[in-house]
């Protein structure tokens, strides 16, 4: 006689039928080694659940707290920062504009597409309201990576702003670029997250 | 788990969204032990579950803004631990190499026909394998979930969750004579 195999007996224990599992529970019905196979597997998976339950030896909430705390005052200092950051930005490629050649040079032009692109995208993600929605974790890790870059490139952005005007520009251009490709990254997360669960 | 948190969850969880650190640690000490648990059980160190308790406490902080109240505030904070200790499974790289480990000293142990109790055998399982046993027997996930937060099919999690169970029946002397 040819017995089940541990994929079969597994599925016997879930809730919903599967294809199959009729002709499997008529089997263990009728076969004491399968009916003995499956009591084990019961009781085995009992005593998992009945394992001890495991306690950290070090208390990890100081860290934790301080870690909260970083975040809390690095956030109301980056948006800070990005409004000095765009306003700076600004002024710069006003007085490009009305510079004597009158015309804002091409790197300065893509800078501000890419600025307005950013805004654009922020402005999108604000309306799905990220704050206030509930993630799967998996998605609520990738969220949160994809914010840590852009903070990171939000302070790279920063630090630009103190380079001389060549080199600047074209980090400042590369760095604009990296940010609304982030943001774009992070919308898309949001907006997939939100039509999977029908928000 | 804590019952006065339990009882006054709604409470702790508004503190905790207005930004009260009192609260948040409340969170934090009713939480601590079992997320604690399911991180030391799908992780290969302690070390590692301890920063899997750090990294999912970090999330619940800066995310209680997120959390709905739709599911209960447990089962919201274990999903980011889990996904949290599968996330160090894949940062740590073990997977790459756990096949061939857990290949060899299956074959080590079929030689020798060594017993083992619950616990040494459960940690001798491939970290996949045991992170689909932990979540899906202890835990209660299904096998959709699983694969969910592991990024893989029901099937993968279906056929982890039968070899590892193959193996700890070997392992733990419970063959069937046939």
């Amino acid at each position: 006689m040819t017995h089940l195999s541990m994929e079969a007996l597994l599925s016997l224990r879930e809730a919903g039928l599967e294809p199959g599992d009729a002709a499997a529970r008529e089997h263990v019905d009728a076969c004491p080694v399968c009916r003995a196979e499956l009591d084990r597997l019961h009781q085995r998976v009992a005593r998992l659940k009945a394992l001890p339950a495991l306690r950290p030896t070090r208390d990890r909430w100081p860290q934790v707290a301080a870690r909260v705390g970083a975040e809390r005052r690095g956030r109301r200092l980056r948006v800070g920062g990005l409004v000095g950051l765009a306003a700076a930005a600004s002024i710069a490629l006003g007085v490009a504009l009305g510079g004597p050649a009158g015309r804002i040079a091409g790197g300065e032009q893509e800078i501000r597409m890419a600025m307005a692109r950013s805004q654009a995208l922020e402005s999108a993600l604000s309306q799905y309201d990220p704050e206030g929605r509930v993630l799967d974790g998996r998605t609520a890790g990738i969220a949160q990576e994809l914010e840590d870059r852009i903070a990171s490139v939000d302070r790279e952005l920063e630090m630009t702003e103190l380079l001389e005007r060549q080199p600047r520009d074209e980090q400042l251009l590369k760095l604009w670029r990296e940010r609304v490709g982030l943001l774009d990254a992070l919308v898309d997360v949001h907006v997939t997250h939100a039509s999977n669960v029908g928000l | 788990m804590d019952s006065y948190l339990l009882a006054n969850a709604e409470s702790v969880v508004a503190r905790a969204r207005a930004g009260d650190e009192a609260a948040l640690e409340e969170l934090y000490r009713a939480f601590e032990a079992p997320v604690y648990n399911l991180a030391r059980r799908i992780c290969r160190t302690t070390e590692d579950a301890e920063d899997v308790l750090q990294e999912t406490f970090f999330e619940v902080c800066r995310s209680i803004g997120r959390y709905r109240e739709e599911g209960s505030l447990w089962g919201w904070v274990r999903t980011i631990a889990a996904s949290k200790a599968l996330m160090r499974l894949r940062r740590n790289k073990y997977r790459d190499t756990d096949q061939l480990k857990d290949e060899i000293m299956g074959h080590r142990r079929e030689d020798t026909a060594l017993r083992m109790d619950l616990e040494a055998a459960l940690e001798r399982l491939s970290e996949t394998g045991r992170a689909v046993v932990w979540l899906h027997d202890v835990e209660g996930y299904t096998h959709d979930e699983i694969a969910g937060m592991m990024g893989r099919t029901p099937s993968f999690s279906k056929s982890q969750l039968a070899r590892a169970h193959q193996r700890l029946r070997r392992w733990l002397g419970e063959e069937v004579e046939t």
